[in-house]
């Protein structure tokens, strides 16, 4: 997609999203939309290194976790308003990730191996949210001190005013990503040929450490943002690999390495996976995932590229058509 | 207690490499990252507690009839799962996916049909252990580390002795030039991912004895699994093995000085370290990849 175009398509997506909250829909909905915005916003956050630059991480909720952690700490231990613990949150999560981007690229860490790495991290902080418990609660987790609806402590009652920030959340990540153009193009390069992208004079290491530094940051805020909608944390539910996994299923199911795939996949995802916890969840424990399972192993081998390659798809298959179609009348004659 | 803390840690190490065994079987030839290797492990479990609990079946005699039922288990998901995803540009992304995506659909079809619950079968074995010159040995963690250690040959012994070990071997080096020399590198696939989860499906019956079984006690294996197997070096059982044990050791030696978090937390970081430094892992001799 041109830059122009994505531009136009974000727009009336923001426009779109704006005029549901007008709408009076159920609390139910309500929560199913941030929800789903929130994980279109960590997709967005996570594609940007392990989409564009191919460098799959399923460890990122390590950067959720610190970014969470941090500001519901700085907000319990200092009463500091979230809005700054989320920036503090990020630019640790920010040294996280230096700490880990720098070898792992400067050692040339590919594939499964930077895989297995991420995991690696991820499982760290893990054990280390749990272990610390003096300060973290351990695996029993930390609640957030109730204060009445506040805009200055990122507090509020309803479901309402936590869609708005999401929705701003997810513009700013998105429109991020669309002016990183030429990093984009780089990232693309290095994905593709990382020598080739080389000789070409991309510098790629700093490249990739840029996209890393600043998907890290994005994802942290994200865990602020969670700690202050749900109230609550605890590190398997925010460090753990399932919240790893789902940011990169969102991505990958809706086409990873594109402006709105994660965004895609997560509003095809999301409320898919909580109608089914609604409806099925109840009756058989497991049944709602296990359906959702079987769903995404079918995705990924009929769209190995995400629902946003469908489009190319049936173009493809049309041009192949018509192909046929001149080659028959050309038999004809 | 010293010896014993060494002790037990080997013999922890034994399971952990057992474990691994499968996994670096497939990871080092078809070069595929299976993350639902865990949940064929806990798969194997489950098999081997009702086997025990309902027909009465020893967990060792049970190998008899997990491996061969993995075997085709193995085809099955290959031919269905795996095999589709093979050679494309998105081949690595896609099957780590897709392999997690098995996971999910294993782990939640285990706490369907079997519930949460943590069950443990108590054979001849459980709670005995050996004594040799003060030190204790727990007896089903002992035969856990013998059966390690006599798979880890046999399959020594077939890679390197047998024509079909010869291909896989050479598939795992070169799959164009084993191409060209006319080896079906489709067959070696489906066989090596076929034995893979076979032996891992056989790890699962010789720890059962010694391990609570529930639907996600795959997880906790898993991340053991590619530690070890990055660890040893792909595709080197000896680098397994001495991968095993040194986990065994790490996670033995920090668990009583430190807290199991922090043993987990050291065996990471050495997987983290030797990542960086040495990703042929400790025995492996080929490039990097």
């Amino acid at each position: 997609m041109k830059q122009k175009q994505s531009l136009m398509v974000m727009g009336i997506l923001t426009l779109v999203l704006l005029a549901v909250y007008f709408l009076p829909l159920i609390t139910f909905v309500k929560h199913i939309l941030v929800l789903t915005l929130f994980y279109a916003f960590l997709g967005t956050g996570w594609n940007l290194m392990c989409g564009y630059a191919g460098r799959l991480s399923l460890g990122h909720a390590a950067f959720v976790a610190v970014g969470a952690y941090t500001s519901l700490l700085l907000f319990r231990e200092f009463n500091l308003t979230p809005w700054i613990g989320m920036l503090a949150g990020g630019v640790f999560a920010v040294l996280v990730m230096l700490l880990i981007a720098y070898p792992s690229f400067r050692f040339g860490l590919k594939g499964p191996y930077f895989t297995l790495a991420s995991i690696a991290v991820a499982e760290i902080v893990h054990n280390l949210l749990v272990y610390g418990r003096d300060i973290t609660g351990g695996s029993l987790g930390m609640s957030l001190p109730y204060v009445p609806t506040s805009l200055a402590m990122f507090q509020f009652d309803g479901k309402e005013p936590y869609y708005l920030v999401i929705l701003a959340f997810w513009l700013a990540a998105v429109f991020l990503t669309l002016k990183m153009e030429r990093t984009r193009y780089y990232l693309e390069a290095i994905r593709e040929d990382q020598d080739a992208a080389a000789a070409l004079g991309i510098s790629v290491n700093n490249n990739l450490i840029i996209a890393a530094c600043i998907s890290a940051f994005l994802v942290a805020i994200g865990g602020t943002f969670y700690v202050q909608y749900f109230r609550y944390i605890d590190p398997y539910s925010i460090a753990g690999f399932t919240l790893s996994l789902n940011m990169a299923l969102v991505v990958v199911i809706g086409g990873s390495g594109t402006i709105f795939g994660p965004t895609i996949g997560a509003f095809i995802l999301i409320p898919l996976t909580e109608v089914l916890r609604m409806t099925l969840g109840s009756q058989l424990p497991g049944l709602h995932l296990f359906l959702y399972g079987v769903l995404l192993v079918a995705c990924i081998i009929f769209l190995p590229k995400g629902i946003a390659s469908l489009p190319a798809i049936i173009k493809a298959r049309q041009v192949k058509k018509t192909a046929r179609v001149t080659q028959g009348s050309e038999g004809v004659l | 207690m010293l010896l014993q803390i060494i002790a037990s840690g080997l013999l922890l190490g034994g399971i952990y490499a057992l474990v691994s065994i499968g996994l670096n079987l497939i990871f080092g030839v078809i070069k595929i990252v299976n993350l639902a290797h865990g949940d064929f492990l806990m798969m194997g479990m489950y098999a081997t507690f009702f086997l025990y609990t309902l027909k009465d079946i020893n967990p060792y005699a049970a190998t008899l009839i997990v491996f061969p039922a993995f075997v085709l288990i193995g085809v099955l998901i290959f031919r269905l799962i795996i095999k589709p995803l093979l050679g494309k540009a998105e081949t690595e992304v896609n099957t780590i996916i897709a392999t997690a995506g098995l996971g999910f659909v294993l782990q939640n079809l285990a706490l369907m049909l079997w519930k949460s619950d943590f069950r443990a079968i108590e054979t001849n074995l459980t709670g005995k252990s050996y004594e040799f010159g003060g030190i204790m040995l727990s007896s089903g963690r002992t035969w856990a580390f013998v059966v390690c250690v006599v798979v880890a040959l046999i399959l020594y012994y077939i890679l390197m002795k047998t024509k079909i070990g010869t291909h896989v071997r050479a598939v795992s080096q070169d799959t164009d030039a084993a191409i060209l020399m006319g080896i079906n590198v489709n067959r070696i696939y489906t066989l090596t991912f076929a034995v893979g989860i076979a032996l891992v499906g056989l790890a699962g019956c010789i720890i059962t004895p010694t391990f609570y079984v529930y639907p996600t006690v795959g997880l906790y294996f898993n991340t053991m699994a590619f530690i070890i197997v990055v660890l040893g070096g792909l595709g080197s059982f000896t680098g397994a093995l001495i991968g095993g044990l040194l986990i065994g050791l790490v996670e033995s030696f920090a668990g009583v000085i430190a807290s199991a978090e922090l043993a987990q937390v050291f065996s990471l970081l050495i997987f983290l370290i030797i990542l960086f430094v040495k990703p042929e892992g400790i025995m492996g001799k080929g490039a990097r990849v």
